[in-house]
């Protein structure tokens, strides 16, 4: 499967960069591929391009907070979620994304 | 880009007598004004107050990571605190917490390669084998190894 996403947490210093960590490294063990763009307080880095989110099987889009660019993923497969979700339980989320690509 | 730009010895404390929330934000503030990278720890406590308002920063494991956003950060850096105390605190598991890596961050936007170190300790934090050895360790070096994410 092939993940694109975004997470931005309300202070944008800590969170935002954990539940990335997170959701790359649960992707990886599950042998997926995923590129996740950050909005932090440093700004945007790993920016996806429209060619990432061509690709894209979902978007997962981890905010406690407005996200910018929201506009890219218009026709595409969204789930979102608090970025606590994210860090809590990342494998549980890609289980439950999972189960519903394959319903289809 | 160095770690010791954000944190030093002087800014961890493994043997911390607060025992509860408050008490060790408290105490790492001291820390944090006594290095001078804070000029105003009542201030500041506030900013930290404000940011704990908007979400959980007990990110499971035994492990919080409080920050304040702050006028009066003047060196945007951490500091590391451990205690024997179950300090109650909201955590995505519910659990007590026993190490708290308070961040401080100026305001100002002049720091962008501090919040980079920030961002890369943050990393190292979404590792649950360098959460478990921050439990453990009694060497402040290593402490600072850990959180340095060297990969």
């Amino acid at each position: 499967m092939n993940i694109v996403g975004i997470t931005a947490c309300t202070a944008g210093i800590a969170h935002t960069y954990i539940a990335k960590e997170k959701l790359v490294k649960a992707a990886e063990a599950r042998h997926h591929h995923a590129k996740i763009e950050t909005q932090g307080t440093i700004g945007v880095e790993d920016e996806l391009t429209a060619e990432d989110v061509k690709n894209a099987d979902v978007v997962i889009i981890a905010a406690d907070i407005g996200i910018k660019g929201r506009e890219r993923f218009e026709g595409k497969r969204v789930v979102e979620v608090a970025t606590s979700t994210l860090i809590k339980s990342p494998n549980m989320l890609l289980e439950k994304i999972e189960q519903k690509l394959q319903l289809g | 880009m160095q770690i010791e730009e954000i944190l030093n010895e002087n800014l961890i404390d493994l043997n911390m007598k607060a025992s509860t929330k408050d008490e060790a934000l408290r105490e790492l503030t001291t820390l944090l004004c006594k290095e001078g990278n804070v000029t105003d720890g009542e201030l500041f406590i506030q900013d930290v107050y404000k940011r704990e308002a908007e979400g959980q920063t007990g990110l499971g494991n035994a492990i919080a990571i409080p920050h304040g956003k702050s006028d009066v950060v003047k060196t945007t850096s951490i500091a590391v605190g451990r205690t024997k105390c179950n300090l109650e605190w909201e955590s995505l598991d519910d659990k007590p917490v026993h190490v708290i890596i308070l961040f401080a961050v100026r305001n100002v936007d002049k720091t962008t390669v501090h919040l980079k170190l920030l961002s890369q300790v943050a990393i190292a934090l979404a590792d649950d084998e360098t959460l478990e050895k921050l439990l453990i360790t009694d060497d402040k070096a290593e402490i600072i190894r850990l959180l340095s994410n060297k990969m």
